[in-house]
């Protein structure tokens, strides 16, 4: 997905996305925090991605991925610029962000979505491919990328900054 | 003598189960929901109840209240045999390790979800009761304790309450599952409200003024419009739980806790015969 098509969603549309997101959440994005303070080179490059708050469950037997699902975003707030700063389109979470989220969106133009929360068994199925890309060590909280399809979204932040909740 | 393997077998099978297999008061609400994600939220737990996969990725921290019988003799210690479960039950599933072991400086992962949370209560008797919830981070961060003045009323009591579910029941995954603890000490209160949320949502307190006004609570917070998902549709609590205690004269502590809408939770008794 392009940032032209980002900005073109309203709050409250629902989609289903076909395409790559990577996954991170608390622990991950305090380590690239603490990268970018000590001017370290990134292991990951975000510019144009859709970044996903998760950490998933372990893959049962011959899956590529475990149970996973949306984490709470509005931990995730004190990150946002960050992200934005490194060129990620639109973020996916569960649950209502804090007016600084809110106002980040519409200074950037980006968009929030949510994704079904509690419905992690069924968002495995759509999971089609997935792989660790940095922070092994962090376990569930490593960053993954995955590509999926079918992927159920509903816009709760447009890039006008209007909001669902 | 209650046998450690029975201990072990009953229980990992319980705590597997409720991982996976949605809970039945739970479902009656679930298939009645007609908003946003209604699909996706009943396909789930086919899913999850067909492929063994738990019904969230957060497989959470296993928190066991234990009620000990004065007669009841165990080969070992009730906390190791239940650390000794969850780490199996965990290695051996497709669960989610969540338990960090410094909370502050390393936050380094254990790999096994122990140590879980064993509360130990002592009773009369030669029965042995553990009860537990599967509490996910999500729903754990809504946890507030109110040292309320001792002067306050109802009112007041219902106001915090109210106010508080209002401000943050979006964000806890909701229909909730709300414990109150109120009396006891801060820390008592805290306990208390987490052990009422290990209540079956048609049970009620069996001092008529705290059963009107757990009933009164499910229907005002209900008012909130919170609902599935924190999107307006489908009732926003399923049921509220008081549990009491005796306090100091200067205080009124008040312990809320809330609980995600799958409800992870069980109850198991034995006896020593």
């Amino acid at each position: 997905m392009k940032i032209d098509e980002i900005r073109k969603f309203k709050v409250g549309e629902t989609i289903k996305y076909y395409g790559e997101l990577i996954v991170m959440r608390d622990a991950a994005q305090r380590r690239l925090r603490e990268l970018i303070a000590g001017s370290k080179e990134l292991p990951i490059y975000l510019g144009g991605k859709i970044v996903f708050y998760a950490g998933p469950a372990k893959p049962p037997k011959n899956s590529k991925i475990g149970a996973i699902g949306p984490t709470t975003s509005e931990r995730m707030d004190e990150f946002l610029e960050m992200l934005y700063y490194l060129g990620v389109i639109a973020t996916i979470g569960k649950g209502k962000r804090s007016d600084l989220a809110v106002e980040l969106c519409k200074k950037y133009q980006r968009v929030y979505f949510i994704a079904p929360s509690g419905a992690a068994a069924y968002l495995s199925k759509c999971v089609i491919n997935a792989e660790v890309i940095a922070f092994f060590e962090l376990g569930p909280e490593a960053i993954y990328r995955i590509e999926v399809r079918d992927f159920p979204l509903m816009v709760a932040i447009d890039s006008l900054g209007n909001q669902i909740f | 003598m209650i046998f450690k393997n029975e201990i072990v077998k009953k229980v990992s099978e319980l705590i597997v189960e409720k991982n996976c297999i949605i809970n039945e008061e739970v479902k009656v609400f679930l298939d009645e929901y007609r908003g946003p994600f209604s699909k996706v939220l009943k396909e789930n737990y086919k899913i999850a109840h067909d492929e063994g996969l738990p019904l969230c990725q957060d497989t959470g921290l296993v928190e066991f209240f234990v009620f000990i019988g004065n007669e009841v003799k165990l080969e070992e210690p009730i906390k190791d045999t239940l650390n000794e479960i969850v780490e199996t039950v965990y290695i051996h599933n497709p669960f989610r390790y969540s338990i960090v072991a410094d909370p502050l400086f390393e936050r380094k992962n254990t790999q096994n979800n122990t140590p879980a949370v064993v509360h130990v209560f002592e009773t009369p008797g030669n029965k042995l009761e553990i009860r537990f919830l599967i509490k996910g981070g999500g729903s754990e961060n809504l946890s507030r304790l109110y040292m309320m003045r001792p002067s306050s009323n109802i009112e007041n009591f219902k106001r915090a309450v109210i106010e508080h579910i209002k401000e943050n029941g979006a964000k806890g995954c909701p229909p909730l599952h709300v414990g109150i603890g109120v009396g006891g000490t801060s820390d008592m209160a805290m306990v208390l409200s987490k052990l009422a949320l290990t209540k079956d949502f048609k049970e009620r307190n069996s001092d008529p003024k705290y059963a009107n006004l757990e009933t009164e609570l499910v229907r005002e917070l209900n008012e909130l419009k919170i609902g599935f998902q924190g999107l307006g549709k489908g009732v926003s609590v399923f049921s509220v739980h008081i549990e009491v205690s005796p306090t100091h004269i200067a205080t009124l502590p008040l312990g809320i806790a809330a609980d995600c809408y799958l409800c992870r939770k069980g109850v198991i008794e034995f006896e020593d015969r």
